[in-house]
This record gives structure tokens, sequence and C-alpha cells, in this order.
């Protein structure tokens, strides 16, 4: 069998040598992980719907396309990045914010100056060198092993952004990191790499999100690092409203440490292909994640939600809550994985996972996977998948509310208990607009 | 005078089984009409289909409501012309507040009648003004509709939603069933503080005692799809002490 072209494209972009002092030219730690990742990618391979993890997701249909790659440079000169693409809706609804954008691939800090304790610091290879904490964070944190997409990452990894916030910081200004890239005649590949390091007690809201123009295809596969120490609390918002022309395959790992708190956020209303892949690890006493979805999709778009909570030791709590409204042809995975290790006692795990289907053509695959090694928690799981009541319909009917405007109703209703979860208020209010304009709802909103 | 509502021989079935086998009706302006009947006589199936409900088959007859055939008409267009039924078992709708359904439903019957929609500070004004009249409290609006609510609450629901939708004809499917007393009260108050001239009311019910608080100009019995006795609110008594066995024989003895 020939060798893959996306496999052949990534081993050419890795230097074949590894090892030396970085500061005498030589190529350190960052170089040595990106051949781990290489190899990593050359023994996994293009998943196919053959592996487990991948069985509902077929990446063939974008895959084999002749890409080029939008390596991740840093633009030192922050405000003259040109805007390739606009992400100013979701610019304007946060707000006074801290803006860091990757236009094609280039990073660019946009926040004239950023508040004392909080630091937007190119990872290179220097920064991997010398700093054991960056460098723990990064080795430690996405499943470079077991996910190929993690692996070509990491293969891929020359720069990067690291976003730390020291002790104590409470953050008031939300931070936004979008990636905007536009393909010319060429397939565009883009794989950047965020790494959130949140010091003991710091609190921060951060907002992601893809805009993919241009003619061709552009495959973005990001991955984010979060490490969450002691006391911290970070709410992540993962914004997929991507064009026709977007493959979004990502990656987020969360390590959560003691009595601290994370929350995801995954907001998926519109995309041809994303993969989420999200997994939180309560890796100390009293942790806690919170994860929550939305899947609004319609047409012939595509969402997989793959979760995974890990209860690493007792007294962790993890809720979560993922809905999804699919129409017309689109699909949609949620796999949803919680792990109650032998030490995890006193833990208590909640999933929910809701689905509405609009349309007799769409589909859903819903997988709840609860895996309990200890003996004194409280777990529960609980999944429903149905149409909209139509008893319910008829009662709107009764009362001069025509058809479509009840489903329209009914289904908004369906989705707001999850978006209310929201807290920044500038976010939930675009998203509960963009719903609401998707579902031709929008005289709902008051 | 045209009547609000003219029933001639209206015919429906379910799954090929016919459950009203022609009714004839006749409501004029001002006035109370109760139907009674036994367990499966067809009276919550008459409600349905006047509602236009679309698990039901109309076989025959025709029904006028201001002289306009209702039958051809869809449920949404039923009530903005003025049709109002309330539910014997209100939906519950987790995530649509109680203000916004009204809202929406209030703003598509003033879209129909060519009105501009209600300017919100106005229509909370109303909405606190027609709750009043079922002693319901506020904090209601905000609640998701009928969700957690009692059964006495949200049949108060329903007829603050008639207060808000100020219909011509409203009937009232066994709006008295699961209600205690001081609920029945309540419910019947507000009811008939909607009365007018130019308006009428069909109550559906198995028992008296809500046409002790509402009380009819007419009673008719419904029994297997036909209405088999009509008189004055006398005969509702009448049926309190005597059950409906002997109309029963009554009936079968005509047929």
């Amino acid at each position: 069998m020939s060798q893959h072209a996306l496999v052949e494209l990534v081993q050419n972009l890795v230097p074949a040598h590894a090892g030396g002092d970085v500061s005498m030219g030589g190529h350190g730690r960052l170089s040595a992980l990106r051949q781990d990742g290489l190899r990593e990618f050359v023994r996994m391979g293009i998943p196919t719907t053959r592996h487990e993890e991948w069985k509902y997701t077929n990446v063939f249909p974008f895959i084999g396309l002749d890409y080029s790659y939008a390596p991740m440079r840093w633009d030192a000169s922050s405000a003259s990045a040109p805007a390739v693409v606009s992400a100013a809706e979701v610019r304007d609804a946060l707000g006074q914010h801290i803006s860091i954008r990757v236009l094609n691939g280039i990073v660019s800090v946009d926040a004239p100056q950023l508040p004392a304790g909080l630091e937007v610091i190119e990872l290179t290879p220097e920064l991997v060198e010398s700093d054991a904490g960056v460098a723990a964070a990064l080795s430690a944190g996405a499943p470079m092993h077991a996910n190929p997409f993690v692996a070509l990452n990491t293969a891929l990894l020359e720069s990067g952004i690291v976003i730390r916030l020291a002790k104590g910081l409470a953050l008031e200004l939300p931070i936004h990191v979008s990636i905007e890239t536009t393909s010319g005649q060429q397939p565009m590949l883009v794989a950047p790499r965020i790494l959130v390091i949140a010091h003991e007690g710091a609190e921060a809201d951060i907002i992601q999100s893809h805009h993919a123009s241009g003619p061709s295809i552009v495959l973005d596969a990001t991955v984010v690092e979060f490490s969450v120490a002691a006391a911290a609390n970070v709410r992540y918002h993962k914004i997929a409203d991507d064009s026709e022309s977007a493959r979004s395959i990502s990656s987020v790992t969360a390590d959560v440490h003691r009595d601290a708190s994370f929350t995801s956020h995954a907001l998926s209303v519109g995309g041809r292909f994303v993969r989420n892949d999200l997994a939180v690890r309560l890796c100390e006493p009293s942790s806690q994640g919170f994860l929550y979805g939305v899947s609004l999709l319609a047409e012939n778009e595509y969402t997989d939600n793959h979760t995974v909570v890990d209860h690493m030791l007792p007294h962790c709590h993890s809720e979560e809550l993922y809905k999804g409204i699919y129409d017309g042809t689109s699909s949609g995975v949620f796999n949803g994985k919680i792990y109650v290790r032998p030490q995890a006692q006193k833990t208590t795990a909640y999933q929910s996972n809701h689905t509405l289907l609009l349309s007799p053509k769409a589909q859903v695959q819903a997988k709840p996977q609860l895996e309990i090694w200890a003996d004194d928690v409280k777990c529960s799981h609980g999944a429903t998948m149905g149409q909209v009541n139509d008893e319910a319909i008829f009662y709107f009917r009764s009362r001069g509310i025509d058809k479509d405007m009840a489903k329209a109703l009914l289904t908004y209703a369906f989705i707001t208990e999850v978006v209310e979860k929201i807290t920044l208020d500038g976010l939930r209010e675009l998203l509960t607009h963009r719903i609401a304009r998707k579902l031709s709802a929008e005289s709902l909103l008051f | 005078m045209t009547p609000l509502l003219q029933i001639t021989n209206l015919r429906a079935s379910i799954d090929d089984r016919e459950i009203l086998k022609g009714i004839d009706l006749t409501v004029n302006p001002g006035e109370v009409h109760a139907i009674m009947g036994p367990n499966g006589s067809g009276k919550s199936t008459l409600a349905s289909v006047l509602a236009g409900r679309e698990d039901y088959t109309v076989t025959g007859g025709s029904v006028l409501f201001q002289g306009k055939e209702l039958l051809e008409l869809s449920p949404e267009e039923r009530s903005r012309e003025g049709l109002f039924l309330a539910f014997q078992y209100p939906v519950e709708i987790p995530g649509v507040s109680t203000a916004n359904f009204v809202k929406t439903a209030v703003n598509e019957v003033r879209k129909h009648r060519g009105e501009e929609p209600l300017e919100p500070a106005a229509f909370l004004a109303l909405m606190r003004e027609r709750m009043a009249l079922v002693e319901m409290d506020p904090s209601f609006l905000q609640r998701s509709l009928n969700e957690g609510f009692s059964g006495g609450e949200k049949k108060r629901n329903e007829i603050f939603q008639m207060a808000m939708l100020d219909p011509v004809v409203a009937v009232l499917d066994e709006t008295d069933s699961g209600l205690d007393i001081d609920a029945l009260r309540i419910v019947a108050s507000g009811v008939n503080a909607l009365r007018r001239p130019n308006n009428a009311t069909v109550v559906i019910t198995h028992y008296q005692r809500l046409l002790d608080h509402i009380v009819p100009d007419f009673v008719h019995v419904l029994w297997n799809g036909r209405i088999v006795r009509s008189g004055d609110k006398s005969l509702a008594l009448e049926l309190e002490q005597r059950g409906y066995d002997w109309l029963k024989q009554e009936a079968s003895v005509e047929a």
C-alpha cells in the first residue's frame, strides 16, 4: 500500500535530526517531542471507521487531499496582522476582551496592554528547553499515543501559544482565540497548538472560534491543553460555526488539580465536519469538571463529540450535559466515557445526553460508557432521543401559533437549558441569537 | 342573528371507529351550553374535533363558526378566528415561559386581526390584570409553561390564556376534573367574568358541581356519539340524582 499523502506531507515537514542543546543550535526537547509525534502518527496512520474511536467519523472524504501546510508563525508586531477572515461577530459580542488571532497560521495578540499576571507568549524550542512547567504540561497533556491527529499536531509543533495566568489572577476580560484560515487553490492544513497554564487560584474565560474561508478545504487540527492548578477556575468555550470548507478535528485536554474547576462548552451551531475530543482528568481530590455541549445542525452538517471524564482520586465531581438538534441530513455522535478509578471513592459523576431529530434523514449515534472501579460513588447517565412532541405542537396551534413556529419554539426551548450555562453574557446572547436565527425563530426573542 | 356555532350532523372517527354519529348543536351569542354524558360518550372527541386535532377524521356534517366553515381551517386559524379550547390535560412545555408563550399567541391573534403587537409594558400590565382574574401569582409568568404546576394551577393557567385571547367561543373540556372546591370556584369565577353578550361558552363536564358555579342556559346529554336529550339546567340536576342509565335505555329504545 502506498504511503498516505498526509503522512508523507508531515514526514517531509519534520526535520530528521533530533537531540542536542537548543542554545547551541541543537534540537532539544521540542524536537524530540516532534520526533515522537511523527513516529506515533506514522504508526497509527489515518484512522478508518474500523477504529473504535472513529467508527462513525469518516475522515476519508477529505483526508486524502493534496494539502499545503500553514505553519504557526509568531508575529511580533501584533497590530499589523491583516484581517483575513472576519471573526468580528464573536469579537463584538464579547465586548472588551483580549484577542489572540491565528491568521493563516500566524499568531498575533491584540491587547493594548495585558493585565498584570497574564502572559501570552510564543511556544518556542527555547521556552520548552528552559521552562520545566511548559515542558511537563506539553508532554503530559494531549493523548499523542492514542489520537493520530494529536500526533500529527505534535509532529508539526514548531510554534504555539502559551497562555499563562499567575497565581491568584482573576482575569476580568475574557480571552478570545480565533483561528482564521483562508485557503487558495490548494487545500490547507493548520495545526495550532495552545497551552493554557492556570496557576493556583487563577480564574479565566477562554473562547476559541474557528473561521475558514477560501475556495478549498481547510483542515484544522487544533490541540489545546489546560493545566488547571489547585483552586483555579477555567471556563473554556469552543464555538464551531464554520463555513462549508472547514474540516475541524480538535483535541482538548484538561488536568484539574485539587479544589480546581474546569468547565467546557462545546458550541456547535454549524460546520460540515467537526470532531471534538475532550478529556478532563480530575487528577487531585475535590476537583470538578463541567462539560456542556450544544449541537444544532442542519443540511449535511456533522459534529462528533467524544468526551472522557477521568475520576482519578476521591471526592471529585463531574457533570455533563450535551444536547443535539439534527435537521436535514445532518448527523452526529455523542460518545461519553466516564472512568472512576479504584481510589476515587466519594465520586459524583452525572452525564446526560439528549437528542431531538427534526428530520427522518437525520442521524445520531449516542454511546455512554461508564467504567466504575470504586464502590462508594454516585454516578448516573441518561440518554434520550426523540422528535418534537406532537401533543405540544397541537397545544401551540390551538393558541394560534402555526406549526413551524411551534416547532421552532419547542426546539429552541429544548436547547436553551444548555446555552443558559454560559456565564459570559455577551457570548450567551450571541449564541441565543445564532440559534434563533438558525431555527428561523428570531421572533421568539424577547 | 347568526349563531356563533352551528354544528350539523357532525360525524367523526378515529382509527376507523366512529365516535361522533351525527351531532347537532346551535350556540347563540351570550349563551352557556353544558355538554354532559358518561365516559366514552364522545364529549372530549367533540372538543378535539372542534379544535382541529388531526387524530380524528371528520366523516360528515358541518360546523359553521360565525357563518364560516370551521372544519376547513387549521387549528391555528380556528384559534385566531376566536375559538378557544381549554385542555383537559394541559401540556407541560419545559423551556418556554408562560409569558413568552402567551405573548407569542396573543401577537399571532393580533396579527390575524391586522393589529400591531402590544408594547412590552402594556402587555405585562394586561397579563397581570388577567392573572388576577384566576388568582394566579405573577411569578408563574417566568416559569416554564405548566411544568411542575399542580392540577389546579394548570387549569387556572388555561383560563388565564382564555382571558388573554378573548375568544368568541370557549370550549372547556372537563376543566373541573382534578380540581378541589376552592380551585373550582376560582376557575368558574374567571369564566363568568369573561362572559359577555357577544360571546359564548361550551362547558363539557361529567358532574353537576361545576354547573353550580357556571350556570348553563342549556344542558345536552351526549351518549354513544349523539345528543340524546337537551334541556335547561334542571336536566343536570336530574342527571345528578338519577345517573345516566335511564337515558341510555330511552335512547336504545328510540334507536
